[in-house]
């Protein structure tokens, strides 16, 4: 028997939820980090090459600015624009209003910035002392080659898929180290159970088989009283045992499945519940309809019985009922009990859950109960009021 | 109907020549005398306050309250002729004036 096959299931449905969450908030933090890395990235490496391009610029902004100079001085004897064919330009007034422009994008001139692109083009404004006709700003235009576009999305690319590698497998550390505890704790606990239950197994066997060996015909009233006292404990304990030995075996028994008839079983196992109803004084009340049958492993279906008996008789008051009806497709359990309220009941398929721990067990009779309807398709229905007892129906396929 | 027209087109030709002879008569008529043109002058109005609203505020300024620190003639120039007196026209007229000056000489539609 292995330790990790027996809590394989428990740890990995609750590791998967965790890793899931981790994974998605992780991944979110990484991307935004990795996406606010890439823009200022982009932005620098834009700055740059605009810090580059803007001596080039200034270069061809001075030599229109003299050309304006000459034009407007001599305007009355020529009155062509100085043109080049390495840049285009445009000349502004003072109200914003073009004066003349051979720009390729002229109406998205931005005078109130210093250089920029737009449109596959970049542009140089420049703010004039004099104006020579009438100019205030000269905007010089060239075309954007793209290149460190090209290079800075390569780059981003590149060096961001490497940091998501190394953030994502850091992420992966992260998490065992976090999760390492937690798996060590519930390792810890199912060790100790699978070790608890193989003590269990020869000592209560003893006893119980004693128990039965005794005339209790023969004894004094309050021995025999004893004697049944011990035969209720030794009971109690044989139920525990068959739940742990279930639940650390599961994964290893192979399931005997046939048609069995339900009727005998569950009025078995109600006489087997009724010694331990006893020292409550609980009674119990059947309806049990003969010739009902399930296809199961009658192992697992006496498991789930049980749990549901035990639960019956554990949650119950003293003196309480407990009403067991058998029908095609469907069994009943009814007690006189505590009941549950709302909240509790989507939480009673929970491992380790116990309503109450002024009453024994260890909290896992319906997560038993929960696996073999899993395994079989059964549903279960449980409907339950605050101090008025609880109703759990298993139905099937008739 | 021709009749109509010929008296159309004379009353648009007098109004014209009315307001031409705003500009005719108030600027050009003392400005003629001066060494520097007209034209020189829009220029350096130009220079200085480079839009059309800016120097037609700036041209309207000068002619209500000629100054000589506003003035954009050369010391010698002023020194020589004197400052120009102060606008004997009303507002509108000095506005219509201001107008053909700035249609005169201005540079939009000019440039090649």
């Amino acid at each position: 028997m292995s330790v990790s096959n027996v809590t394989a299931t428990g740890i990995n449905r609750s590791e998967r939820i965790t890793l899931i969450r981790f994974v998605g908030l992780y991944s979110f933090l990484v991307l935004m980090i990795l996406i606010l890395g890439s823009t200022i990235y982009f932005k620098l490496q834009k700055d740059l090459m605009l810090q580059t391009k803007r001596l080039e610029l200034e270069e061809y902004s001075k030599e229109l600015i003299d050309g304006l100079k000459l034009l407007h001085i001599y305007f009355d004897h020529y009155r062509t624009y100085p043109r080049n064919p390495l840049y285009r330009s445009a000349i502004y007034d003072a109200d914003h209003v073009r004066i003349f422009s051979t720009l390729k994008h002229p109406d998205g001139v931005q005078l109130e910035k210093v250089i920029y692109t737009t449109d596959g083009v970049i542009q140089y404004i420049h703010v004039l002392d004099s104006y020579y006709l009438g100019t205030k700003y000269t905007v010089v235009e060239i075309d954007d080659d793209e290149k460190w576009f090209t290079a800075a999305w390569n780059n981003i690319l590149l060096y961001g898929g490497v940091l998501l590698v190394v953030f994502l497998a850091a992420g992966v550390l992260l998490m065992r180290l976090f999760l390492a505890p937690m798996r060590n704790a519930i390792h810890l606990l199912d060790r100790f159970i699978k070790d608890t239950t193989h003590e269990l197994n020869t000592p209560v066997s003893a006893i119980l088989s004693n128990i039965e060996m005794i005339d209790t015909q023969k004894l004094d009233p309050k021995t025999a009283k004893k004697v049944r006292r011990i035969e209720i404990g030794a009971r109690t304990i044989s139920t525990i045992y068959q739940d742990l030995t279930y639940l650390a075996l599961n994964h290893k028994i192979v399931s005997q499945d046939r048609l069995i008839e339900l009727g005998p079983l569950v009025q078995e196992r109600i006489e087997y519940f009724k010694i331990l109803g006893e020292s409550k004084k609980i009674t119990f009340e059947t309806d049990i309809q003969p010739g009902v049958k399930l296809y199961i492993d009658s192992g697992k279906m006496a498991r789930l019985i049980d749990n549901l008996l035990s639960n019956a008789v554990k949650y119950n008051r003293r003196g309480g009922e407990i009403f067991v009806r058998l029908r095609p497709g469907e069994l009943l359990v009814q007690d006189s009990g505590i009941g549950m309220e709302e909240k509790q009941i989507r939480e009673v398929f929970k491992r380790y859950k116990r309503l109450d721990s002024g009453v024994g067990g260890f909290g896992i009779g319906l997560s038993i109960v929960a696996m073999i309807a899993e395994e079989y398709g059964l549903t279960i229905d449980i409907r339950s009021k605050k101090g008025q007892g609880s109703e759990v129906t298993v139905r099937w396929d008739a | 109907m021709g009749r109509i027209i010929v008296t159309i087109l004379l009353i648009t030709t007098a109004l014209w020549a009315s307001d031409v002879n705003i500009y005719e008569r108030n600027c050009v008529e003392c400005h003629k005398n001066l060494p520097v043109s007209l034209e020189k002058f829009f220029f350096d109005y130009l220079l200085k306050y480079s839009s059309e609203r800016r120097v037609k505020q700036a041209l309207r300024n000068y002619l209500k309250h000629p100054r000589k620190k506003a003035s954009l003639a050369t010391n010698e120039l002023v020194e020589q002729y004197g400052l120009m007196p102060k606008t004997t026209l009303d507002d509108e007229d000095l506005r219509k004036a201001i107008d053909i000056y700035w249609e005169k000489y201005k540079v939009f539609g000019k440039i090649e």
